[in-house]
């Protein structure tokens, strides 16, 4: 019998990966569970290993090869019956998984579909006049400056086409109709100012009203267009009536290498023309082309979650020519680079942060680690003061629940978590990696030391699986092996604090009738100020120092 | 009410612009010192040249046609009704033009124009007046002139420039060409054809400086063949005219100098921006150290009313990218939100063999650390090139190996200029390799040349050996 072997779910949001080495050829004998090819994701290097065992017939990938998830890799002889069936109840299992899904999305259609039964126009044909208002605009907006009218009397006009356009001190927007009908009567007039709720329009329509349209939140550099345009006008008070045209720099697309989005003249010009940057549109065609439709979907999309923009009002700014200066290089970043610009920009544009800085006194801890570590007998299970902290974060994290949360802004819940896993930060010769070590509160110190090192190696030989590097709940990031006195780490979003270590030293501390010398520790904690308030911080980072001084405290209370 | 825009200067770039901006209902002012549209491109470079490019191809043709059995006697040359049917070329083109300027109620005015402030001209007429015009919106386009050497410069009738080059005062025995970019390499090929003994001297250690190694090669070859000299590493330290020439002094790579006497000397160094007289310092206009205006992406200068294309924005200097970019500019002005954002701008060599590329070429993939692969099919695997007698080309193709999207291409041989616009369109639509292999191309043409280079890269292609390398 023959098996094809598909490139099984790599993590969230992953669809394909690059592959980068095939580790089979046909004719080979494959067992389960060994590895077939090597491929390099966003995230990780990470070897794929078999779901069958055989002999291989032919394999369908090679090196510098894009596979998707689903694509088939391998085609193998089986030898056995029972493994075969034992592979099926393995797809049924999955089938399983992935029906739940299904279920969900059923829901899902469902619930869009009685929507739209809602918005079924009536049956007789019955004809409604609907007056259409202006809707809420946002928090403390009131009114807006009508700068252009978009329909007309007698115009036949749809469900969700702007009706108006008004500028807000935010934002120019356009307002979209609720109803779809003839326009009867137009009540607003360009150059005029309307009021929430005020009319706009009175429409002829054979639907029920529908619900307050969503207002479509415009794209950042027309923003900055009206802004400019602003002070360009208060500049224009000497010259004459000439209009200035007013330039839109915004997004480049770049010269053709490999940055440049795929997509043909006509369709980079629709996406400029609705305010979207093409290189931000995922395309849908081989090889991530992106089509007309590619682009309608994504305008609609964006409208469909406002605010889903972030960044508004920065203005990209160009580098300057440095071969002016002396002489360069261009190279291009690696994944993880590029993974790891991206992902800490976003964390430090949508997180408020702040840093909190303790010192603890480590002076019995390190005795302690020490007498300890002389009796490991592995060097893997030596106490390191990473496990220790791997520790005493978990408990912490226990303590102070807010730590252990996420905010989903979009729906103003915070989630928290009830797992305890501790992300720790390291760093390898190919960049920033963050293994996680799952369910931290359960192990024990010796448990959280070998299995810290034993992520750090995988990170450091390229062998860390994308299992190992989901899930954290909070991070650690020591850099006190380096040395340094205090650092304000970032955020790992959508985690909402994060631990930094610098190095102990020695100080003088006074007891209460002389200064002793102590060993202390000192403790950085970066946290997110829209779910943690300072005072919380403050109080979490003394309970870590005093669990440090005394663990006893972990027994008692973590 | 309708918008207004003056364009200044009516080479492909401005006259394009204008053309639109009527097409568009603009109220629309054209401003150039010629009697008709059209500028450097139509009076003094790409169709004056061309038609006498094809003469030489003529020429040379029939010469080779003795390979093939049919042998014609040298042919005799009447300069005269040469020039006089390059003139009438150019008359037509841009007589056509002035037709059309009419059609689309355009005002043209011919005399050249200066700024007195950010929203007003001054324009002196070729007859003499003198006016002030208040302008919405303008649009720079006077294009570049032509760069000497100041101590080259020497006053004589034999140092030709690209322009009175064009002009053909004689058929000289020997010609030095300075400068072996495209101008230099492009005239001296008509030179060549038409009897002169030409040679090429070039500071830089290649020909056609930019243009990928292996595409200049089949080039090379052909003109080494075909002129008397060729000197790279090498430049003119020293002219002077003499009875019935000019003496120049060459020192090359290791600094020794020779001295030889050419009846003509062609001044072929690149051009500069044409910026004097136009008073920008009356307006917001910036330039940079080397002279060309500063645009953002919609073309539009420091002073948000004026806007600036073609060749006095910089390189490349080309009519098609002007056009394009003037294009851009009026629909800026007519409140559309666009960009000039080509995905890539072709560059044509009319030399023979022609040398044609568009988007990214290998020296700048390697230059820049961009991964890639190349597919290459060599013209003597094509059945058209050796009907043609002429195997001397390649087709080339520069690959983003993961996504096997084209980034680039690159073409030599007999009619590259023209083949090259598949591979624009290619690159602007995003094309991959499997879109080429699976484009039917008609056979038996030169055009199957590109397929079978995407087929190369697949290791698959029909006409040539060469499987996929693992």
């Amino acid at each position: 019998m023959s098996k094809e072997f598909k490139l099984p779910e790599l993590g969230e949001n992953i669809e394909s990966a690059d592959v980068i080495s095939v580790l089979v050829k046909a004719g080979d004998k494959i067992e389960k569970e060994q590895g077939v090819i090597e491929i390099e994701t966003d995230k990780a290097t990470v070897e794929v290993p078999s779901s069958v065992e055989g002999t291989i017939k032919e394999v369908l990938v090679k090196e510098g090869d894009k596979v998707k998830v689903g694509q088939v890799l391998i085609k193998v002889d089986e030898n056995g019956k029972e493994e075969e069936v034992k592979e099926e109840e393995k797809t049924e299992e999955k089938k399983k998984g992935t029906a739940k899904d299904g279920e969900a999305e059923k829901k899902e259609e469902e619930k869009i579909r009685h929507r739209r039964t809602e918005e079924k126009p009536k049956p007789n044909g019955e004809k409604n006049i609907v007056e259409m208002k202006l809707p809420e605009l946002g928090e403390n907006i009131e009114s807006a400056d009508v700068i252009g009218v978009l329909v007309k009397e007698g115009d036949q006009i749809e469900k969700d086409q702007g009706v108006i356009e008004i500028e807000t001190d935010k934002a120019t927007v356009e307002v979209p109709s609720n109803v779809s009908g003839k326009v009867l009567e137009v009540l607003v007039k360009e150059g005029t100012k309307a009021k929430v709720g005020d009319i706009l329009i009175k429409v002829e329509t054979s639907e029920e009203t529908g619900e307050v349209p969503e207002i479509k939140q415009e794209e950042p550099a027309k923003k900055e267009v009206s802004d400019e345009k602003k002070k360009e006008e208060e500049k224009r008070v000497s010259k004459e009536e000439i209009e200035t045209i007013q330039p839109f720099e915004k997004d480049e697309q770049p010269p053709i290498t490999k940055g440049a989005a795929p997509a043909a003249p006509s369709v980079r010009r629709l996406a400029r023309e609705l305010g979207v940057n093409i290189n931000d549109i995922p395309g849908t065609g081989p090889a991530g082309r992106i089509s007309l439709d590619d682009v309608k979907a994504f305008v609609k999309k964006l409208n469909e979650s406002a605010g889903g923009l972030i960044g508004k009002g920065i203005k990209k700014e160009e580098l300057p020519d440095f071969s002016k200066f002396g002489k360069i290089e261009r190279r291009q970043m690696t994944s993880i680079r590029q993974k790891t610009a991206q992902h800490l920009s976003y964390a430090w544009m949508t997180i408020p942060h702040v840093t909190q800085f303790d010192k603890a006194d480590i002076t019995e801890l390190e005795k302690v680690r020490k007498e300890m570590n002389q009796k490991a007998k592995d060097d893997k299970d030596k106490l390191t003061m990473t496990a220790f902290l791997a520790k005493v974060s978990a408990s912490a994290l226990k303590v102070f629940p807010q730590f252990n949360s996420s905010v989903d802004m979009e729906r103003n819940e915070i989630i928290y978590k009830k797992y305890f896993h501790i992300g720790i930060a390291v760093d390898t010769e190919h960049g920033l990696i963050v293994p996680v070590i799952r369910n931290a509160d359960l192990k024990n110190m010796t448990e959280l030391a070998r299995d810290i090192n034993n992520l750090a190696e995988k990170a450091r030989s390229r062998k860390t699986s994308l299992d190992d590097l989901q899930g954290a709940c909070f991070t650690i990031t020591n850099l006190g092996g380096i040395g340094g006195t205090a650092f304000s780490p970032i955020v790992n979003s959508p985690e909402v604090a994060i631990l930094g270590v610098s190095r102990g030293s020695y100080e003088p501390v006074y007891n209460g009738e002389e200064f002793e010398p102590r060993l202390m520790l000192p403790l950085s904690l970066s946290y997110d100020h829209r779910v943690i308030d300072g005072a919380d911080a403050a109080r979490f980072l003394r309970w870590v120092c005093k669990a440090i001084e005394n663990p006893m405290k972990l027994l008692v209370e973590g | 009410m309708s918008k207004q825009v003056t364009v200044i200067g009516a080479g492909p770039g401005g006259y394009a612009a204008a053309f639109l901006a009527a097409d568009l209902g603009m109220n629309v002012t054209l401003i150039d010192k010629e009697k008709n549209p059209g500028g450097v491109c139509l009076y003094r470079g790409c169709i004056p040249s061309k038609a006498l490019l094809h003469v030489a191809k003529l020429i040379t043709e029939a010469d080779e046609a003795k390979d093939w059995g049919v042998e014609f006697p040298k042919p005799k040359i009447n300069l005269d009704r040469l020039r006089e049917w390059k003139n009438e070329v150019v008359a037509k083109q841009t007589g056509g033009l002035g037709q059309l300027l009419k059609a689309k109620k355009i005002n043209y005015i011919q005399g050249i124009a200066a700024f007195l402030n950010s929203s007003t001209l001054k324009i002196e007429t070729t007859s003499g007046k003198t006016e002030e015009q208040k302008f919405e919106n303008a649009i720079i386009a006077t294009g570049s002139t032509i760069a000497t050497i100041s101590s080259l410069d020497i006053k004589s009738k034999r140092l030709l420039n690209s322009t009175s080059a064009l002009d053909l005062p004689e058929i000289p025995k020997r010609l030095l060409v300075i400068g072996g970019g495209y101008i230099g390499l492009e005239l001296g090929s008509v030179y060549s054809a038409l009897g002169t003994k030409v040679s090429v001297v070039e500071m830089l250690s290649g020909l056609l400086p930019g243009a990928d190694r292996d595409l200049v090669s089949h080039l090379a070859k052909r003109i080494e063949k075909s002129y008397e000299k060729v000197m790279l590493d090498s430049k003119v330290t020293e002219m002077d005219e003499v009875k019935n020439g000019i003496e120049v002094k060459i020192q090359d790579k290791e600094g020794k100098t020779t001295s030889d006497t050419y009846d003509y000397v062609l001044m072929s160094i690149g051009r500069k921006p044409r910026t004097e007289g136009l008073d920008l310092e009356n307006t917001k206009v910036k330039v940079d150290e080397r002279g060309w205006i500063k645009v953002n992406k919609q073309m539009q200068t420091d002073d948000p009313n004026i806007f600036a294309i073609g060749d006095i924005v910089g390189e490349p200097m080309l009519a098609h990218k002007a056009s394009h970019e003037g294009r851009t500019a009026v629909e800026v002005i007519n409140g559309e939100k666009v960009s000039f954002e080509p995905m890539a701008i072709p560059a044509v060599v009319f030399t023979d063999p022609e040398i044609a590329w568009a988007g990214l070429t290998e020296t700048q993939a390697k230059e820049k650390n961009i991964k890639y692969e190349t597919a290459k099919f060599p013209w003597a695997a094509s059945g058209r090139a050796t009907t043609l007698g002429r195997s001397d080309g390649v087709t080339k193709l520069i690959v983003d190996p993961d996504t096997e999207r084209l980034l680039g291409i690159g073409i030599c041989g007999p009619g590259a200029g023209e083949l090259i616009a598949e591979g624009v369109l290619a690159l602007e639509m995003g094309a991959n390799l499997t879109d080429l292999k699976l484009t039917i191309h008609p056979h038996p043409t030169l055009s199957e040349t590109i397929m079978e280079a995407a087929e190369v890269f697949f290791g698959q292609s029909s006409h040539l050996h060469r499987p996929k390398r693992k």
